[in-house]
């Protein structure tokens, strides 16, 4: 009976150490017949079936993942990259090519140099590869804007703000 | 660090939602989901044990330990009761020997070789979630396919195969950072929820599978010792979050009942009762009869540590270890005192699977008290041992795989309770039950996956169930027992057919 006593205090202490990630269904064993099935043979167990009263989440889910509403990319990381460039003015937006031109930014702190980005959506997906930023960056001369260098790393910045911000808009969705 | 996918797997994204939940958008009222499964299959079924029983056989015995018939009059069909009988309102505890029978009535059965089964099950889904957080919401399977159909000795009171019955009924409650709670019929985490070890993503399972459909209960001839055999008996289980890749579960269940205080009828507590924890013929109750709900044993809890993760790049490894410890219900002497005659359960498993590119292999080894079928030993019986390894391998739409099984067990009992003395004694060496009951087979089948929720299967298994001494077919009588004694019993099964799982 010891050995089990300290597997119970093993258990215990660890997770009173640490906080753990929240395990869905199908990662535990089962042997009902209707879970096997689909698991065996690539359906997803939690969007299978006949929704008899609610919401059918996982059609929204699946809807907003890009395969309606007329978006053909990803649309978490459509909106996700929509709203890190809100702060720019917006020159054009194709969603079917996943496409995000700006226009010139002038920072109110920084009159002398500007900038635009040039974003593109390239994945149905949901993935850390799926979007592409470009920061331009132009400096005033003596009048005349003429291009400079972005500082190194904007352009994956950016890119990483947009990823947050796609996983925060999946979470919302997928939470609610 | 920017490169790891974000959420291309539901298991990562499951993980974030934990950390982007905002409480705002975090409620959701309940959606009540239908769901089912449907299995067909031919299967060409070669077996021995095919003696017949009209229920009339003479010179034939049956044990009845659980049924109640004191106090009331009840058609028992001519069978003459030969055993003790306590007091009117308890229970039949001794063997009933069969009347006459017809001459000419007994033998051997000519059965064919070749059987349609059919599996039909529905599943109704509940799933909500609070502001705080907290997911609820509860799963309830019917089944049509538990029965095993009419057995001829009951005559009209039987049920048919197809007669619908819960299988597995429960409400969950999960939190992010607590774990979740299921509580109701269920498997246990050494019972099927976090088992490692156990290859059967192919076929219908390959020795584990559906091939116990189609052959007679001759000997018993089932691989029920397997973590789904523990019984999904009414059960609370706590399941942790993942920490570092491993994981905790724990289960208790205070009987073997499945629905909760069954078998407790209103003015006779008998053997089948979830809360009678001494009767009349507990000893002979240790394997589970009647679908698993009637037992010797009590107070089962289960407890299971298990690890995931990736190791090397594509390669996943698996392992558990899990503990299934119980009581065990006394028996009553003739002088009405309660003989503590049963161990408990007293049961490590272990088990261990890796995956690459496809392949997935593993085995698991189980040791301890019990005996086949997850049964309690009775005083003086010797502890058992199971081994299972597979191998399966996925294609694309084609799954392949085999796995094996074999363990060594007690088998029956070599000591017998002495109602008139309260002693457990041992049998004579060398008499039937003295010896160890080996039972071993294997399997082999192919998936073809049509769609997602539909396949074909093909599927080959073999199980053999041996013990010295032993006559494996009851009901054979006279020279032809003692002739049978000590040979196989097996069940070879080649089955074809189709599932759909909605």
């Amino acid at each position: 009976m010891k050995t089990p006593i300290i597997l119970i205090a093993a258990a215990v202490l660890l997770t009173a150490c640490s906080s753990g990630r929240l395990q869905e269904r199908d990662e535990f064993g089962t042997d009902d017949q209707r879970e096997l099935i689909l698991r065996q043979t690539g359906a997803n167990p939690r969007d299978a079936g006949l929704v008899l009263f609610g919401v059918d989440r996982s059609r929204q889910q699946a809807e907003a993942g890009g395969t309606g509403g007329g978006i053909s990319v990803n649309a978490f990381l459509w909106r996700a990259t929509l709203e890190t460039l809100s702060f720019m003015p917006l020159a054009s937006a194709d969603p079917a090519g996943g496409v995000i031109i700006t226009d010139w930014y002038a920072p109110p702190n920084a009159d002398n140099e500007r900038f635009k980005a040039q974003a593109y959506v390239l994945s149905r997906q949901l993935r850390s590869d799926g979007v592409r930023v470009q920061i331009f960056r132009q400096v005033l001369r003596g009048g005349q804007w003429v291009d400079a260098p972005a500082s190194a790393g904007t352009n994956s910045e950016m890119e990483d703000r947009v990823l947050s911000r796609a996983r925060e808009l999946r979470g919302m969705v997928a939470s609610r | 660090m920017r490169k790891i996918l974000l959420g291309t797997t539901a298991v990562v994204a499951a993980g974030m939602l934990s950390a982007v939940v905002t409480p705002a958008a975090a409620q959701t009222a309940p959606t009540v989901r239908i769901g089912g499964s449907m299995a067909a299959y031919w299967g060409y079924t070669l077996q021995n044990g095919r003696s017949n029983n009209s229920g009339l056989a003479g010179g034939t015995t049956q044990q009845l330990t659980t049924g109640s018939v004191g106090g009331t009059a009840q058609n028992l069909g001519g069978l003459a009761i030969t055993g003790p009988i306590p007091a009117a309102g308890g229970t039949v505890g001794g063997p009933l020997a069969v009347g006459a029978a017809p001459a000419g009535i007994d033998g051997a059965t000519r059965m064919g070789t070749t059987d349609f089964v059919v599996l039909p099950a529905i599943n109704f889904l509940i799933d909500a979630k609070l502001a705080n957080g907290l997911a609820y919401g509860a799963q309830i399977a019917l089944n049509m396919n538990s029965l095993e159909g009419r057995q001829f000795t009951q005559r009209r009171s039987s049920a048919p195969r197809t007669t619908m019955s819960i299988d597995e009924a429960w409400i969950y409650m999960r939190h992010p950072t607590f774990g979740e709670i299921r509580f109701g019929d269920e498997d246990g985490p050494v019972g099927g929820l976090m088992n490692a070890g156990w290859i059967t993503g192919f076929g219908t399972g390959g020795v584990f599978g559906a091939w116990e459909q189609f052959g007679t209960r001759a000997a018993n001839n089932r691989t029920m010792t397997a973590p789904g055999g523990i019984g999904d008996n009414s059960k609370i289980v706590y399941l942790s979050p993942q920490y570092f890749g491993f994981d905790f579960g724990a289960s208790f269940s205070p009987n073997l009942g499945e629905g909760g205080s069954s078998g407790c009828p209103n003015d006779i507590a008998s053997a089948s009762c979830d809360r009678a924890w001494a009767f009349r013929g507990a000893s002979g109750a240790g394997i589970t009869a009647a679908g698993g709900s009637i037992g010797a044993r009590r107070n089962e809890f289960q407890l299971s540590a298990r690890y995931r993760g990736e190791i090397m790049p594509g390669l996943g490894v698996q392992a558990s270890v899990g503990y299934l410890g119980s009581a065990a219900a006394r028996d009553i002497t003739n002088a009405g005192a309660s003989a503590r005659t049963m161990r408990g359960l007293d049961v490590w498993m272990f088990g261990a699977q890796a995956s690459y590119a496809g392949f997935t292999v593993g085995a698991a080894y189980s040791t301890g008290a019990f005996n086949w079928f997850w049964g309690n030993l009775i005083r003086g019986s010797r502890n058992g041992q199971q081994v299972t390894a597979g191998i399966q391998y996925t294609m694309g739409p084609v799954t392949v795989g085999g796995n094996i099984v074999s363990g060594l067990f007690e088998g029956g009992a070599r000591s017998a309770f002495d109602p008139a003395t309260g002693a457990v004694n041992a049998l004579a060496p060398g008499s039937a039950g003295t010896a160890m009951q080996r039972r071993w087979g294997w399997g082999v089948g192919a998936n073809y996956r049509l769609a997602p929720g539909l396949d074909l299967i093909a599927e080959y298994a073999y199980h053999s169930i041996r013990e010295p001494l032993v006559n494996p077919d009851i009901n054979l009588a006279g020279a032809a027992a003692a002739a049978n004694a000590g040979r196989r019993a097996q069940t070879q099964v080649l089955l074809v057919g189709t599932r759909l799982a909605f």
